[in-house]
């Protein structure tokens, strides 16, 4: 009984701070800053909130953990590189020329 | 062995799937998983060095529980700054490694990649740091 | 259980709303992503509270399946400009 009990409390906590992740991460979709700290929040939320909660419905239900543990491996492989496409293709065209030196690579 | 590795990577990368989604062992199920993997279509790769593949593979693993870590100083933090930072790539002919890499950097909350430095020898990173705090060194450096 | 499915409801409604009132396209493209994500782990939550695997066996799909769509939109909308 109490290996279950245990089980169950840690999947609700597991549920619930993914889902403290997902409203902290969504949140800054509504206010005005820049692209860029928009997509970093999102992979807090979308990916590792995600997966938290998928981990905490592993707890659940632990006899479909085949599906489970591939729909984890999906959403992190999905979400992180479709962030990366996402920062790369909004970005303005580069062209390969060596000559477009941007001055915000110094530190400030 | 270093010819064959492509092969047997990403045939038993697709039988871990299969498996993963049919969830059944028995030895039908297998032999039918191990024909669809050989049958699909497979890119042209050039022969892979084991060990970089290894710590490429050990160090997106890593990258997990790190981004958890990083996701928690993002969420206390309240002084953020944005700039651009600059990582070496590992190995610019392989695009599993690459792949590999950016998926590395795009994980942990702090950086996203995005694409290579027109050198082609490094990436643009965008990373949001707590103010007053450098970024640790890489990783890695390029061979 | 209920509580937490209305949470994620709710963190659903976010994106949403954002998406209708975006005009710029990298936003919206965003946001639907999250869209995506969210409702299938939704879904998957739904299937464990009705218990009912069939459901959930969706969402893995939906999950899976992920937003290879949605990447070749970027690319292409990347060649447009």
């Amino acid at each position: 009984m109490g290996l279950a009990a245990i089980s169950e409390t840690a999947s609700l906590l597991l549920l619930g701070i993914g889902l403290v992740f997902w409203f902290w991460g969504t949140w800054p979709l509504l206010e005005t800053s820049s692209y860029a700290r928009k997509l970093h929040a999102l992979s807090v939320a979308d990916t590792l909130g995600s997966a938290l909660m998928l981990l905490g419905l592993l707890l659940r239900i632990p006899r479909q953990w085949p599906l489970l543990t591939l729909g984890l491996l999906a959403l992190m492989l999905w979400n992180t590189i479709f962030g990366y496409v996402l920062a790369t293709c909004s970005q303005p065209r580069r062209r390969p020329t060596g000559l477009s030196r941007n001055p915000q690579e110094e530190p400030r | 062995m270093r010819r064959l590795l492509p092969l047997l990577l990403s045939t038993s990368f697709r039988l871990l799937l299969w498996c993963l989604l049919t969830a059944d062992l028995s030895r039908l199920n297998l032999l039918i998983g191990v024909a669809v993997a050989l049958a699909l279509p497979r890119a042209r790769s050039r022969p892979l060095p084991l060990r970089e593949l290894l710590r490429a593979l050990w160090l997106s693993l890593v990258a997990v529980p790190r981004a958890y870590g990083e996701a928690l100083r993002l969420m206390v933090a309240s002084d953020l700054e944005e700039r651009m930072v600059r990582e070496p790539v590992t190995d610019r002919t392989i695009p599993l490694l690459m792949f590999l890499d950016v998926f590395r950097i795009t994980l942990t909350p702090f950086t996203i990649a995005l694409g290579l430095e027109p050198d082609g020898q490094h990436y643009r990173v965008h990373a949001l740091l707590p103010r007053r705090q450098t970024l640790r060194p890489p990783a890695e450096e390029t061979p | 259980m209920t509580v937490l499915l209305w949470g994620m409801v709710l963190a659903l409604v976010i994106p949403i709303a954002v998406a209708c009132r975006q005009q710029d396209v990298w936003h919206r493209l965003a946001a639907f992503s999250s869209i995506a994500s969210k409702v299938a782990l939704i879904i998957l939550v739904v299937s464990v509270v009705r218990s009912d695997w069939m459901l959930g066996l969706v969402g893995v799909i939906v999950l899976s399946a992920g937003n290879a769509g949605m990447l070749l939109l970027a690319n292409l909308l990347r060649e447009e400009r």
